[in-house]
């Protein structure tokens, strides 16, 4: 046994984070850890890399009781970490990275760039030594960790949700180095909530629930649904269904539309419909909505929305035009997070709670309240700062917001990255609450079972352009054929 | 294309010189030269302690009063009789702990460096006052003239004093473990803390190499006026940022380079050295520095949107 944990508590100042963690890895082994936002996964590997100390319990590394007070601790055991957001310094060299922390007090740069290189060459990584890492990939930046990892000799890796923000490509990388680790006799923690790519790598599934295990078993002896069920902690269908609606009037169209990285992009939105958008990673999917929004100017093309054509050279345009984006970093261009919820549903359209031109915080309040109500966001107040809530919270409050500025045209952009299952699903369902109200919505994408179970029909992008358009009850293979044309043909 | 903008520091440093030789008879002279290199030492020393500090992500404010205090407490030190080298030394420790304390300042209590040494600007100066009665020092022997004054085989001593730095901080940056650490926690100072990078002993490093080196330009500035003067150096911090910034630092952290400073230093010092010759009144030559710290990094900034 490589790593045990036993009855492992945690807590942060009333609140238990963790109230009964038991995991164990063997080498050469895959280790899956599931749970939903909040279940304690982060906690439990934090404890183990050495971030945070455990409160109660044990932790057995090779029979022996450890206390690893920092990661420098849980390193010298064999432990580390390949984080979600990659922990490099994009300033430094790939091999500068790899070394960071162990280097002797005179630096041979020549020395380590021969060393980082033949570590590359070993594990077969597309990288190159001398790069700078601000140059790589979300991809390539987990190779670089993956390196530094095994140059440190760590005998467990935990990746946590290495390929939520990878191409099918990188996801497939991925997979095979997680394997070759495995071949290697090294253990390794992965957590995911992609319920897709459980097979192709798991041995083992532990999940985790408020805090607590719930299940640990061989990944063979249960199924899919039942590891959601024991998630959630009640019967979940995994599956989404809606009923179609007759899409109305066209409400946005598209046509021949170019900017720097998009190319004679031409489509339709109707009223009351849901348009999926599918496509790799770097497809062209998330630039297309920022084109469409205003932030990466256009270069030629036109856009008609309720049939009237408008200049869209700023989000300032698109929002006035009825145009919501709802990005993919919500943290970072959806929210403001040191703000309460009240002030972010009224961020984009302030002057409806300023009556002559004042602030209206009480109308601000209750303004929140309404909306808070109506999509059922979990929060203590309205007053509470949006960066205290789940992902699941904080993408109701986002289309909150721009329920408020009455936009029409909704851009989801990966809407479902970073949420709950449960989540998901009124996520799902908000969806198709706007649709049925009237509004067109454009629903990205990297996941192809969410899309084939929300969208009407599925426009897919390669390489900057529409690539081709799919009815919404089609399959992945087809999906992926189109996504990838050059490499299956 | 990218090459040129990388090397425009170096070429506006190049075009600069040659108009000035052009431009004015007395540019290319020794004298006009000499006086030019004193004048620029001083800053581009301070400036070379605050690459180190800019590129761990930091920011000393306070360099301007730990000149002062530095040069003040060094000449006290031989006016009370102490040898010439030991009152260098003295105002180099005093240099050395005032970055220290900065240091610790900043990693003790969590403290943005911006403010730390804001505070720190203001303690120093006023304890050199202090210390002072606010009256300058000028009873020093005549040969601590040398150091700011003398000539090392015919050029300005300072010159050799800044090669000697500039070569050694250079080596750290580059070539040592604290310099790659200066990098990595301006870079990603959270994946520093993961990489098990004793962060704050570094931070602390850092300020206190600048505190060391201002130590050592405040020595130097009180041997150029023989005079230990409680109000030496205002403004200087500013003028090292800019040189550290034109030569293409971020106050991001993570970026800069020490002949990138040199050549900040260096244009600021031409522009001033020819601004004298060619007759421009010093208002303007504030207005033009000014000008041109915004265009150096203005351009910086659309090399690096290109790249």
């Amino acid at each position: 046994m490589l790593l045990a944990l036993e009855s492992v508590r945690k807590r942060f100042g009333g609140v238990t984070a963790l109230s009964d963690g038991n995991l164990s890895v063997e080498a050469g082994q895959v280790h899956l850890l599931m749970g939903e936002n909040g279940a304690g996964k982060s906690t439990l590997m934090k404890i183990v890399a050495g971030m945070i100390p455990r409160d109660e319990g044990r932790m057995l590394w090779r029979g022996q009781e450890v206390f690893p007070r920092s990661p420098s601790d849980a390193s010298a055991l064999g432990i580390a970490m390949v984080h979600q957001e990659s922990l490099l310094c994009p300033h430094l060299t790939v091999a500068e990275n790899i070394f960071l922390g162990r280097e002797p007090v005179i630096v041979s740069r020549r020395q380590m760039v021969e060393h980082a290189a033949r570590l590359i060459r070993e594990y077969g990584f597309p990288l190159a030594a001398e790069d700078r890492v601000d140059r790589l990939s979300p991809a390539g930046k987990q190779m670089v960790e993956i390196c530094r990892a095994v140059h440190n000799g760590s005998s467990l890796l935990i990746f946590d949700e290495p390929t939520s923000s990878l191409s099918l490509d990188e996801t497939e990388a991925v997979f095979r180095i997680v394997r070759d680790l495995r071949e290697r006799g090294m253990g390794v923690i992965y957590i995911t909530h992609r319920l897709d790519e459980l097979r192709a790598i798991g041995d083992r599934v532990t999940v985790l629930r408020d805090g607590a295990t719930v299940h640990t078993s061989p990944l063979s002896d249960v199924t899919t649904g039942q590891i959601i069920s024991l998630m959630v902690g009640r019967p979940v269908s995994a599956i989404y269904s809606r009923e179609a609606l007759t899409p109305g009037k066209p409400l946005l169209q598209v046509e021949k539309l170019n900017s720097a990285k998009v190319h004679d992009i031409s489509f339709t939105l109707h009223a009351g419909e849901i348009v999926g958008m599918a496509g790799l990673i770097g497809a062209g999917r998330t630039e297309l909505c920022e084109a469409l929004f205003g932030v990466d100017p256009l270069r030629s093309g036109s856009i008609r929305v309720d049939g009237r054509p408008v200049s869209i050279r700023s989000p300032q345009d698109a929002v006035r035009a009825g145009i919501a984006l709802v990005s993919e970093d919500r943290q970072r261009t959806g929210l403001a997070l040191r703000l309460p919820i009240g002030a972010n549903i009224a961020m984009a359209n302030v002057p409806a709670i300023s009556p002559g031109g004042v602030l209206n915080l009480r109308k601000q309040t209750s303004n929140a309240v309404h909306f808070i109500d109506k999509l059922r966001v979990r929060a203590s107040s309205p007053r509470q700062l949006a960066g205290r809530l789940s992902g699941g919270n904080q993408q109701k409050v986002v289309i909150a917001k721009w329920l408020f500025r009455g936009a029409r045209i909704f851009l989801f952009d990966e809407p479902t990255r970073g949420i709950d299952i449960g989540a998901k699903i009124e996520v799902f369902e908000i969806m198709h609450e706007l649709a049925r109200s009237g509004a067109a919505i454009l629903m990205i994408s990297s996941e192809m079972s969410e899309l084939l179970q929300v969208a009407d029909r599925i426009l897919v992008m390669r390489a900057g352009r529409v690539a081709g358009e799919l009815p919404g009850r089609t399959t992945q293979e087809e999906i992926m054929h189109l996504a990838a044309l050059e490499k299956t043909a | 294309m990218r090459r040129f903008q990388k090397l425009l520091p170096f070429l506006t440093l190049i075009v600069l010189f040659i108009a000035l030789w052009i431009a004015s008879p007395y540019f290319l002279t020794q004298t006009n030269l000499s006086s030019l290199v004193r004048q620029t030492a001083v800053i581009n020393i301070m400036a070379l302690g605050m690459t180190i500090i800019i590129i761990s992500g930091g920011i000393d404010l306070s360099v301007g009063s730990i000149l002062a205090m530095g040069g003040l407490v060094g000449t006290m030190a031989m006016e009370k009789g102490l040898p010439i080298w030991i009152g260098i030394a003295i105002g180099l420790g005093v240099g050395f702990l005032c970055g220290l304390l900065n240091g610790v300042l900043i990693t003790q209590l969590r403290i943005a460096p911006f403010i730390v040494t804001l505070g720190t600007l203001g303690i120093f100066r006023g304890s050199t006052l202090l210390i002072s009665g606010g009256l300058p020092v000028h009873n020093i022997p005549a040969a601590f003239s040398y150091l700011g004054g003398g000539n090392l085989l015919g050029v300005p001593f300072v010159l050799w004093i800044l090669i000697a730095c500039a070569l050694a901080v250079h080596f750290i940056l580059e070539h040592t473990r604290l310099g790659r650490y200066a990098f990595a926690i301006g870079s990603n100072p959270a994946a520093a803390v993961y990489a098990g990078i004793p962060v704050a002993f570094h931070t602390v490093s850092v300020y206190a190499i600048g505190g060391l080196l201002t130590g050592l330009a405040g020595m130097i500035e009180a041997s150029r006026l023989m005079t230990g003067q409680p109000t030496a150096g205002s403004g200087y911090e500013l003028q090292a940022i800019a040189a550290v910034v034109i030569g293409g630092g971020s106050l991001h952290g993570g970026e800069g380079s020490v002949v990138g400073t040199l050549i900040g230093a260096f244009i600021m010092g031409l522009l001033a050295n020819g601004s004298d010759l060619l007759g421009i009144s010093n208002y303007v030559q504030q207005v033009i520095i000014g000008a041109v710290i915004i265009l150096a990094v203005a351009v910086d900034e659309l090399r690096k949107r290109r790249a």
